[in-house]
């Protein structure tokens, strides 16, 4: 294998392999709560009377550990490696990125103590009390320090753009974190009323617009056209699809509010500038697709740039739909039932799931100096999660459109629960499949960077 | 355009800045802050069940947001921003995995919440939402508080409606099967009490009954209509046991409207938005003829025969 003799500083790459086995390690225990919580949906009685696994309890847990344990530090962990190499220098300090690790993992394991207990302050994606936001914010600042120390001590003069949405990412993410969490009230974590819910869904929908999305373009950037040894398309691109994601992606949390009594002129621009943001999708998978046509080869050669290419693809399905699902004649049909939540699994699991395992595999080689302990392994969970992320949108829009239609005609939630049933079931067990290949990468993962290589086939 | 560490830090900092002015700041100083016409303050112990509901993550089945769009539980009256300017946090839920609870209170009497927060199943057998019996009896009571207020004077208003029926299904039945019936016969409007089902009894008929009559009724009437099914523990008056009402003059009319309408103040649901006609109509018979041993389908008076009728065609006889 080429990177069979790559240079590996004295650093070691700590920080990156830590978030590399944070990823994998909560991959299994997050997507273990997502198979837990649609097993309850068919068995409701299968967890009865142990309160700390009820459904109210385990999907927060899964929500909170695919966000915080499995896609942003394997986003993470692709971006701590990829800094310091394109700016030519070494980390600023591995001593604070593994101190970072450290505490990431310190407060995931608070996270699922303090849900289970049902410590929580009720806001989807804003669950966390107190004492965790402020661990969070201090994780995300330490990240910011030592990516900002980095640039600072760079050798290369230009920023790479991988560089500026990892920094933007950081930078932005402590902030709406912050304003989202509604930090400075420690015992509720909330404002009151409908502004509580304009601020709760501007900060819900920058988790993805503002950390999961710039990460994982960073790592697209990045994985790309190293993998296909080709320059990047266009320069005039990748500028204006950074500028165009921060300026549109963040102010449209408001279609996540279109069916509630919230300022028209709000909606007016959610609606309007969520069909705009086929500008920063569009720039950004112009840029990367045309850097790899022709070489399509190439990317399949690589188990890691094959996962990112997928992921590509996932976030032009996902944002074309984003941008249908935010028009109120749509939303008639798609709100409250599992259309949304078939969209939400093809944007994290599809698009930025796939990316941080893409990024976790590319990086892998390079930081143990030795390949994959099996492709063929980290292939089949390729395949696994492939398979489970189309199936998951194929049964959750069915099923999504069953209930929106049936709702609009006049049928009860309850009369619907018979014939819903059944794809409850076909998503648990597309849940058992992606759990499974968590199970496997987190094998393969851990093989290659303690072993030896074995017989990798 | 030179990308710099300044001007992608600073830049992206000025646009978020920009953007939260627009759309979080402007909408927060211009906010309506007048409560809506049923608005009130929760008490303390609502405000204690809430609590419990949020610590449970009700939210992540449970809206609290009526549509204009919407048909269910709650539908007689839109949400409107007046009525959620006390909640801290604001529960609009995401998902309809179980039904809205905007305008939950007073759907149903306290023992009926009970029963289904014991377990869900007990009173809907075909319910996902879990059993919250670890919860212990006292917290469940305040819970149901807590959603016995939902919908605020509204749900006070529905509330004061339970209590009154309450009182007086818990009379009748008190005073014995005899009186019961009789009560329970005297407030069926008498149009209603007039009419014999109008429809025949067949097989297919009764087979649509039963399987109605499982999906919703035997947690409560049990499955052999005596009232002991695994809700009755909770309920009181108890769920009717069906077995007395043989020669007591119980028309196909009189279970056609209990069971469309309910009976407020007792655990018994109305079903209008649940079945429609024809399934009223058989699970009414199937009842009849299963547990009450007595039908009076398509006995006289009788109007024109519905067209899929089956038996054959008989003119009426002349007056
Ligand atoms: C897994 C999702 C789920 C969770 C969690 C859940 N529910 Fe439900 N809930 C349902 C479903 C489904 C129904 C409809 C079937 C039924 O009535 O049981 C329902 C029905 C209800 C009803 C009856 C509404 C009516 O009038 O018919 C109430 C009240 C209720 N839930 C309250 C709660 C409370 C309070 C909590 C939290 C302690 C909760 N639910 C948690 C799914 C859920
Ligand atoms: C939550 C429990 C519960 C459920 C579910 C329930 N019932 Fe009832 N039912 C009751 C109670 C309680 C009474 C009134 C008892 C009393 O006042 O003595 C009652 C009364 C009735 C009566 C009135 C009898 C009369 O003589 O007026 C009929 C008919 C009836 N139920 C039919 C049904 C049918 C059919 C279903 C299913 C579609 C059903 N019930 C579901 C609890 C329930
Ligand atoms: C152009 C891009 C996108 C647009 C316009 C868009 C639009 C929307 C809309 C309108 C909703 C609300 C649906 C409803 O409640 O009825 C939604 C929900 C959601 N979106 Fe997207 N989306 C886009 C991209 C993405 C991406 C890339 C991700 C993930 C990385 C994502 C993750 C989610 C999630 C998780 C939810 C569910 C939120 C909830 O819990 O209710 N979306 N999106």
């Amino acid at each position: 294998m080429e990177n069979q003799n790559v240079h590996i500083p004295a650093s070691g790459y700590r920080t990156a392999k830590g978030f590399c086995l944070t990823s994998a390690f909560w991959m299994m225990v997050a997507t273990f709560m997502g198979l837990l919580g649609a097993t309850e949906l068919i068995a409701p009685d299968i967890t009865e009377n142990i309160g700390w696994l009820v459904f109210g309890r385990v999907r927060p847990i899964h929500i909170n550990l695919v966000l915080f344990g499995f896609v942003t530090p394997g986003l993470m962990a692709a971006a701590f490696y990829y800094i310091p190499r394109l700016l030519r220098t070494e980390l600023y300090s591995e001593t604070l990125g593994v101190g970072t690790v450290v505490l990431w993992n310190a407060a995931l394991v608070g996270v699922v103590v303090s849900l289970a207990a049902g410590h929580t302050q009720g806001r989807e994606y804003a669950e966390l009390i107190w004492p965790l936001d402020v661990g969070v914010v201090v994780v995300f600042a330490m990240v910011f320090v030592n990516f900002v120390m980095t640039v600072a001590t760079r050798k290369e003069p230009v920023l790479y753009v991988s560089v500026w949405y990892a920094l933007a990412g950081v930078v932005l993410t402590t902030l709406t974190y912050c304003l989202g969490n509604i930090i400075w009230r420690p015992d509720t974590g909330a404002l009151a009323g409908i502004p509580d819910a304009i601020i709760l869904w501007f900060y819900g929908h920058n988790i993805f617009g503002l950390l999961l999305t710039p990460l994982s373009a960073g790592v697209a950037y990045y994985v790309i056209p190293r993998a296909v040894k080709a320059p990047l398309y266009s320069h005039t691109l990748s500028l204006v699809g950074f500028w165009a994601l921060l300026v549109v992606y963040t102010h449209i949390g408001t279609h996540h509010l279109l069916q509630v009594p919230v300022p028209t002129w709000l909606k007016v621009i959610s609606i309007v500038d969520s069909v705009a943001m086929v500008i920063p999708v569009m720039a950004f998978l112009i840029n990367i697709w045309y850097t790899a046509k022709g070489r399509l080869g190439e990317i399949h050669a690589d188990i890691g740039a094959k996962f990112v290419f997928t992921g590509t693809i996932m976030y032009f399905f996902v944002s074309i739909q984003g941008s249908m699902m935010a028009l109120p004649q749509v939303q008639r049909v798609t709100h409250f039932n599992n259309w949304v939540v078939g969209h939400a699994h093809i944007g994290v699991l599809g698009f930025a799931g796939m990316i941080a395992l893409g990024g976790l595999y590319y990086i892998l080689p390079y930081l143990t100096g030795r390949p994959l302990y099996s492709r063929f392994l980290a292939d089949f969970q390729y395949w696994m999660v492939l398979i489970g992320v189309s199936g998951f949108t194929v049964v959750l829009t069915i099923v999504g459109l069953i209930q929106g239609n049936a709702w609009l005609n006049g049928e009860t939630v309850y009369r619907l629960l018979p014939p819903v049933h059944i794809y409850y079931v076909l998503r648990a067990a597309l849940g058992l499949m992606i759990f499974s290949s968590a199970l496997l990468g987190f094998y393969n993962i851990t093989r290659s960077m303690f072993f030896e290589p074995g017989e990798s086939s | 355009m030179k990308m710099t560490p300044k001007s992608v830090i600073v830049g992206s900092v000025l646009i978020l800045a920009a953007v939260v002015f627009v759309a979080v700041w402007l909408p927060y100083v211009t906010r309506h802050e007048k409560p809506s016409e049923i608005f009130r303050t929760r008490t303390p112990v609502e405000e204690e069940g809430r609590l419990i509901y949020i610590a449970n993550g009700c939210v992540y089945c449970h809206s609290q947001s009526i549509r204009t769009i919407d048909w269910g539980v709650g539908a007689e009256r839109i949400a409107q921003a007046g009525d959620y300017i006390a909640d801290r946090p604001i529960l609009l839920g995401s998902e309809r995995t179980g039904v809205d609870l905007s305008q939950e209170g007073g759907e149903h009497p306290d023992d009926w919440h009970i029963a289904h927060f014991t377990n869900p199943r007990y009173v809907r057998p075909n319910s996902i939402m879990p059993a919250f019996a670890f919860l212990g009896m006292d917290q469940l009571k305040i819970l149901t508080a807590y959603v016995q207020g939902l919908g605020m004077k509204d749900a006070d208003a529905r509330m004061e409606r339970q209590r009154y029926w309450k009182k007086k299904v818990t009379e009748a039945y008190e005073a014995g099967p005899e009186e019961n019936v009789h009560w329970l016969n005297e407030h069926v409007p008498q149009g209603w009490r007039d009419v014999p089902n109008p429809y025949p009894t067949t097989e297919a008929g009764l087979a649509r009954g039963e399987k109605i009559y499982q999906d919703n009724c035997f947690g409560c009437h049990s499955p052999i209509g005596d009232g002991m099914g695994p809700a009755q523990p909770w309920i009181y008056p108890p769920p009717f046991n069906f077995t007395i009402l043989k020669g007591r003059e119980i028309s196909g009319g009189i279970l056609y409207y209990q069971i469309m309408n309910g009976i407020t103040g007792s655990a018994m649901p109305y079903f209008k938005k649940e079945l429609e006609s024809e399934k009223i109509w058989d699970v009414g018979n199937f009842v009849a003829v299963y547990f009450i041993n007595q039908s009076d389908a398509n006995t006289e008076p009788r109007g024109i025969d519905a067209s899929y009728e089956p038996g054959g065609f008989k003119p009426p006889q002349q007056p």
